[in-house]
């Protein structure tokens, strides 16, 4: 290990933890948010009314109007973290997708899929929020046009899937990383993530179609 | 009944400027209790004395026969061939310097690490070596000992993706072994200095819970709690001041 001899180094050298706490921190919050959002739309299930009447609540607390934008920001920083974890370079990636073929690994595949899923997320998700949050107030009637032009369920149906696997296999990785998830224990993490990817992606799609066929 | 195992190996001497890397096929007949040590030695004596692999203890306690078994790194001299399907495709451990087909060198990496995490007992006590020697708890030393038990064969390091991807990537058995001397109260270092070694993107940060480590480890080291533990301790560290004060009630080492 060669050693820095700049002066800020000796300043900066807990900076490695920090990130480490970060990366956890905003994972964990934006996955709890995922879960939550999933129940916010869900109220769509009971009809357009409860769902303009639950999209009102978060307006008139100001809850869409700031924490949107916070949490689009802590979205973009969990991004930003996790990509100091990904490889960049052709010559890397060859060679975690080689490795993995080579393991037959199960874990070693989830993360090659949440890193792939990490990059697709950061874009769309992106546009999903910044069409959601640049067009307020957020109303059934609005989800519903919008659906109506097929590119937009493709869209929602890409952003279902990947943002549930990125958001669960992440959350069972912090377990693993965090030594909460013990050597014990990981059989049944892995049976609840594989749960709750399925009541995720289920829960959204129905909120989805029902969106499609919502007549307002 | 016996069966005709079909053994594809790896080959490249890179000492040799006209050895190019290939597969090799090599067909042996199965006997009773053949381990893969077993088979490679009868290969190298009736068929091929040119073929190189590494091999001591035969008993999965040196940790030389590490290699590529199917895709997954594991011990030649604890596997048995009846536990594999009829075609074995072998390769060298990745990551470590290629000595010539299935052979490489691992003693070098592993001094490496040894010497950056400083892995020995740092104590201000200057030996006597007329005195007894200090006791410890019994359960203490068995929890020292589980930890100790790493040969330094190279599988979890060769399994691990990131160690893969990043060169300076300290790996899972070098991990255990700073955790060894943690626990160790005849090492006098602090969090503060352990995690000066370890808290860094390369050390315990770097991992990113792939597990490679912990699904080959042929002597079921318990690298996923310990990568798990030292992370969070060096986490804690990391806070520093008040609130990593707050935070070390949860870490205190024991002492």
């Amino acid at each position: 290990m060669s050693v820095d001899t700049t002066v800020e180094s000796f300043k900066g050298h807990r900076l490695a933890g920090w990130l480490d706490w970060l990366q956890m921190l905003t994972g964990l919050t934006l996955v709890c948010f995922l879960f939550a959002h999933m129940l916010f739309v869900g109220s769509v299930l009971l009809g357009a009314k409860s769902f303009d009447f639950v999209a009102a609540f978060f307006e008139r607390t100001y809850l869409a109007q700031v924490g949107g934008p916070i949490l689009f920001f802590l979205f973009l920083l969990h991004g930003f973290l996790g990509a100091r974890k990904m490889p960049f370079r052709t010559k890397e990636q060859k060679l975690i997708v080689r490795h993995a073929k080579m393991m037959h690994h199960r874990d070693t595949w989830f993360w090659v899929i949440q890193a792939i899923t990490g990059a697709i997320l950061l874009v769309i998700a992106s546009i999903h929020m910044w069409t959601v949050l640049s067009d307020l107030p957020i109303t059934a009637a609005k989800g519903a046009h919008e659906l109506e032009t097929g590119l937009w369920l493709i869209f929602y149906l890409l952003l279902i899937i990947v943002g549930a696997l990125h958001g669960c296999i992440g959350l069972y990785r912090i377990g693993v990383k965090w030594g909460v998830v013990t050597r014990a224990k990981r059989t049944k993490a892995l049976k609840c993530i594989y749960y709750l990817i399925g009541v995720y992606v289920v829960v959204e799609l129905l909120n989805l179609l029902r969106f499609y066929f919502l007549k307002v | 009944m016996s069966r005709t195992l079909h053994f594809e190996i790896f080959r490249y001497n890179p000492m040799d400027p006209d050895s190019k890397p290939h597969m090799q096929t090599y067909y042996l007949e199965e006997k009773d209790n053949m381990t893969l040590f077993l088979a490679l030695n009868e290969i190298r004596e009736t068929q091929d004395p040119s073929l190189q692999f590494d091999f001591v203890c035969r008993a999965a306690v040196c940790g030389s026969c590490a290699m590529v078994i199917n895709g997954r790194p594991g011990l030649a001299c604890k596997t048995k061939t009846k536990d594999l399907p009829d075609k074995i495709v072998l390769h060298p451990l990745p990551v470590f310097k290629l000595i010539g087909d299935l052979s490489v060198d691992t003693g070098t990496w592993f001094r490496g690490v040894a010497k950056k995490i400083e892995a020995w007992v740092h104590t201000t006590k200057t030996f006597d070596p007329n005195a007894l020697e200090e006791r410890m708890d019994n359960d203490l030393a068995n929890e020292i000992f589980e930890l100790d038990r790493c040969i330094e064969c190279g599988c979890c390091i060769a399994a691990c993706g990131t160690a893969r991807m990043r060169e300076d990537f300290l790996g899972a058995a070098t991990i255990n072994k700073i955790a060894r001397f943690y626990i160790d109260p005849r090492d006098e270092r602090t969090d503060e200095e352990y995690f000066e070694v370890i808290g860094t993107d390369e050390g315990v940060f770097g991992c990113m819970g792939l597990l490679g480590c912990e699904d080959v480890c042929p002597k079921q080291i318990p690298l996923q709690d310990q990568l798990g533990i030292m992370r969070r301790k060096m986490a804690i560290a990391s806070l520093g001041g008040k609130v990593g004060k707050l935070f070390s009630v949860f870490s205190k080492k024991k002492k």
